[in-house]
């Protein structure tokens, strides 16, 4: 009882002990708070990096022929709705959209415009994808993306008043006469990302330019007359993926094969499947397989890039965050290190304090196991109720930490989360309990090992040794 | 012939040691402190060890109180071979068969003079075992202190005791869980004359009342004429018995 009763005691009674506490909370506090904003920045990532991404993307190959791992060349099959079929034939695929995916130079003042600013990064290359809005609210957050409230623009200057399409069912609708050039017939309907209308400050109702090429369809030889033509901006739309709100445009996808005078009038297939997590491995090797059989496709897995999962186009940079994830812990672990070196300073300087006292334990009938207990106890006591501590107020700061740095940025008159430059226009982070469960497990063992050494040098001591009066 | 008391031998042995010999290492010569020391403490016996500083008693106190392990000899603690049991049964010897009372009186600052007094019952039991008879600890503790005039002292840590209070939670912690044997090293060797007087009253009243075997080691010549029997040390032997006809 006595170890309890004086561990308790003397974690009172010496004040100096609470340093060790707070060393460990702080540092669990940190542990936890970092960890789950990274977690956050992860799993945000997950979500703004997929973008308008399908759960799985099918881009067979753009020549005529499709070579078999034997060598021998077979013509490709190209005909969309048998493909539809075969993938909607699939249990485990809820929609299939299909997509035309081109690139042009986006020239918002003109054709001429887009090669003659001077400076690099004016020069846009813009990926067009050619959709088809009813089936593609299905497969992808398209749909979504056209819904969504934009997002915050905090610096004066910088606006957008492009707005989301009215209607997001029939978002290519040409827009009411008062809106567009009373002159001639109405242009192709465009949806721009967000980001690049905020980039050259488009408004609704605007003329752009897209300049691209052309091949002629018998030769394959570039069209010497480059595709050049005005499109009319009717909405604006937020996949909250940077990259992609700043280079998509969408349209229609018979207005884009029409504009670029293409028979093949779709490029790519996206899949939405029921559970991605469960699913994509299964879905995606049936498929591939099907697919090669009916030759759309080459054998599975010879050109990997004719079936990816979303993630696939995204890997290097998840998988980037994924690593700045744990080296964030391995290196603020450290800081658990330096809260057990004070541990195991305060710790020691006690047992040096507290000599007699443990002389007297053994006089009158203490066990050096009692003794070693009871500084272990003391190590225990900090380590849990600092982490304990630490852990809540880790646990609070992630769940508040976008308002806290709100209001240190207001106070300091910095902006130390920049929203402009978004991944995200709110610092993530998510909490998990079995994140939050091992910080505090890791500082209790770390701290019971550094209190070990004194503790164990305390029930080494020799009785007579420590009773001698001084 | 050595001439023993009668009455003397039908008592049992509570507390003994045989050519108990301590040496310690001073640089790279052992140096010897005690050179083949005997005592018999015997049940309910008073007895005081007296000599001049540096004859080796406090090393001898500490050897028979199972604090230090002799270089050669036996330890008995009621016949039993101290040195020959684990750890921790001795520790359970120090905790119920040996009571002490130090000259500095040792008491944990950091707990009150009812907690220090109930602590060799803390280190008794377990936690639960102790909690089931806290209460009764308690109140055999808080009786004593009353007896020994500390009343309205309970909650008093040491520091805001005198020594001679001190002295007197200490006498109660030694004797809270009925040892039958106390060692008291100069329990008035810190304290002036008056209040010594006090302290020794109660530690002599309870030895009487109680029965127990008291080892009493002092300097003063007064002290020693209340004991029943006196043993004289000198250079780590024991010189003389008061028991024994002083040699011609």
């Amino acid at each position: 009882m006595f170890r309890t009763f004086l561990s308790l005691r003397y974690l009172r009674a010496r004040k100096t002990n609470w340093i060790g506490m707070a060393g460990i909370l702080v540092a669990v506090a940190a542990l936890v708070l970092i960890l789950s904003i990274m977690a956050g920045f992860l799993a945000e990532s997950r979500r703004t990096l997929r973008g308008n991404l399908a759960d799985l993307v099918i881009q067979p190959p753009a020549s005529e022929m499709l070579r078999e791992t034997t060598g021998d060349w077979i013509p490709v099959k190209t005909d969309l709705d048998r493909l539809l079929e075969i993938v909607d034939a699939h249990p485990k695929v809820v929609a299939a959209t299909p997509q035309l995916q081109w690139y042009a130079l986006f020239a918002p003042d003109g054709g001429e415009s887009a090669l003659q600013r001077p400076m690099q990064d004016a020069i846009e290359l813009i990926e067009i994808i050619g959709v088809d809005p009813e089936s593609e609210e299905h497969a992808t957050t398209f749909y979504d993306s056209l819904t969504i409230e934009p997002g915050k623009k905090p610096h004066l200057g910088s606006y957008c008043s492009v707005g989301r399409p009215s209607d997001p069912k029939d978002p290519f609708r040409n827009l009411p006469r008062g809106l567009r050039a009373e002159r001639g017939r109405p242009k192709t309907p465009i949806l721009v990302g967000e980001q690049l209308a905020y980039l050259w400050g488009l408004r609704r109702g605007d003329e752009i330019s897209l300049v691209t090429a052309t091949f002629d369809q018998e030769s394959g030889e570039l069209n010497q007359t480059g595709a050049n033509d005005r499109f009319q901006v009717v909405g604006s739309f937020r996949s909250k993926d940077n990259e992609t709100d700043s280079r998509r445009i969408y349209m229609d996808r018979r207005a884009l094969a029409d504009w670029l005078q293409k028979d093949r009038d779709w490029s790519t297939v996206l899949l939405k499947v029921e559970d991605y997590e469960r699913d994509k491995d299964v879905v995606r090797a049936d498929l591939w397989q099907t697919l090669h059989d009916e030759q759309f496709l080459h054998a599975p897995g010879q050109i990997s890039s004719e079936f990816r999962t979303w993630e696939d186009f995204r890997r290097t940079l998840l998988k980037a965050i994924e690593n700045e994830k744990s080296l964030m812990g391995i290196m603020l672990s450290l800081v658990l290190v330096v809260a057990g070196f004070t541990v195991f300073a305060l710790l020691s300087m006690m047992v040096t304090e507290k000599r007699r006292d443990i002389g007297i334990l053994c006089a009158l009938g203490a066990t050096s196991r009692g003794v070693l207990t009871m500084f272990l106890l003391i190590g225990l006591w900090e380590a849990v109720i600092g982490s304990a501590f630490g852990a809540l107020i880790g646990v609070w700061g992630a769940i508040n930490i976008d308002a806290i740095e709100r209001k240190l940025s207001e106070t300091f008159g910095y902006q130390i989360f920049d929203r402009d430059i978004y991944l995200f226009d709110h610092i993530p982070a998510e909490v998990t309990t079995s994140g939050v469960a091992w910080i505090v497990g890791g500082a209790v063992v770390s701290t019971l090992v550094f209190a070990a050494i004194p503790a164990w040098r305390a029930s080494r001591l020799d009785p007579v040794e420590a009773l001698r009066h001084e | 012939m050595i001439q023993i008391p009668s009455d003397k031998i039908v008592r049992e042995i509570a507390l003994s040691c045989t050519d108990v010999r301590r040496s310690f290492k001073v640089g790279d010569k052992p140096l010897e402190v005690l050179h083949g020391v005997n005592l018999e403490l015997r049940t309910g016996e008073r007895l005081a060890l007296m000599g001049t500083s540096g004859a080796g008693k406090t090393t001898l106190l500490n050897i028979l109180g199972l604090l230090d392990r002799p270089t050669d000899g036996q330890v008995r603690v009621e016949g039993l071979d101290a040195w020959t049991l684990s750890p921790k049964k001795r520790a359970e010897l120090r905790n119920r068969r040996i009571g002490f009372v130090f000259q500095f009186y040792h008491l944990l600052p950091e707990l009150t003079a009812l907690e220090n007094a109930v602590l060799p019952a803390m280190i008794l039991h377990g936690r639960g075992a102790f909690l089931s008879r806290r209460k009764d600890y308690r109140e055999k503790a808080r009786e004593m202190l009353n007896r020994f005039d500390l009343g309205d002292r309970f909650h008093h840590r040491p520091s805001q005791l005198s020594g001679g209070e001190q002295q007197r939670v200490a006498i109660a912690r030694a004797l809270l869980l009925d040892p039958p044997i106390l060692i008291a090293d100069e329990p008035t060797g810190n304290l002036d004359s008056k209040t010594g007087e006090r302290v020794l009253e109660i530690l002599l009243d309870e030895q009487t009342a109680r029965g127990v075997s008291l080892l009493l080691v002092t300097h003063d010549e007064r002290l020693a004429a209340r004991c029943e029997r006196v043993l004289y040390m000198k250079d780590g032997m024991i010189e003389m018995d008061s028991s024994e006809p002083i040699p011609t």
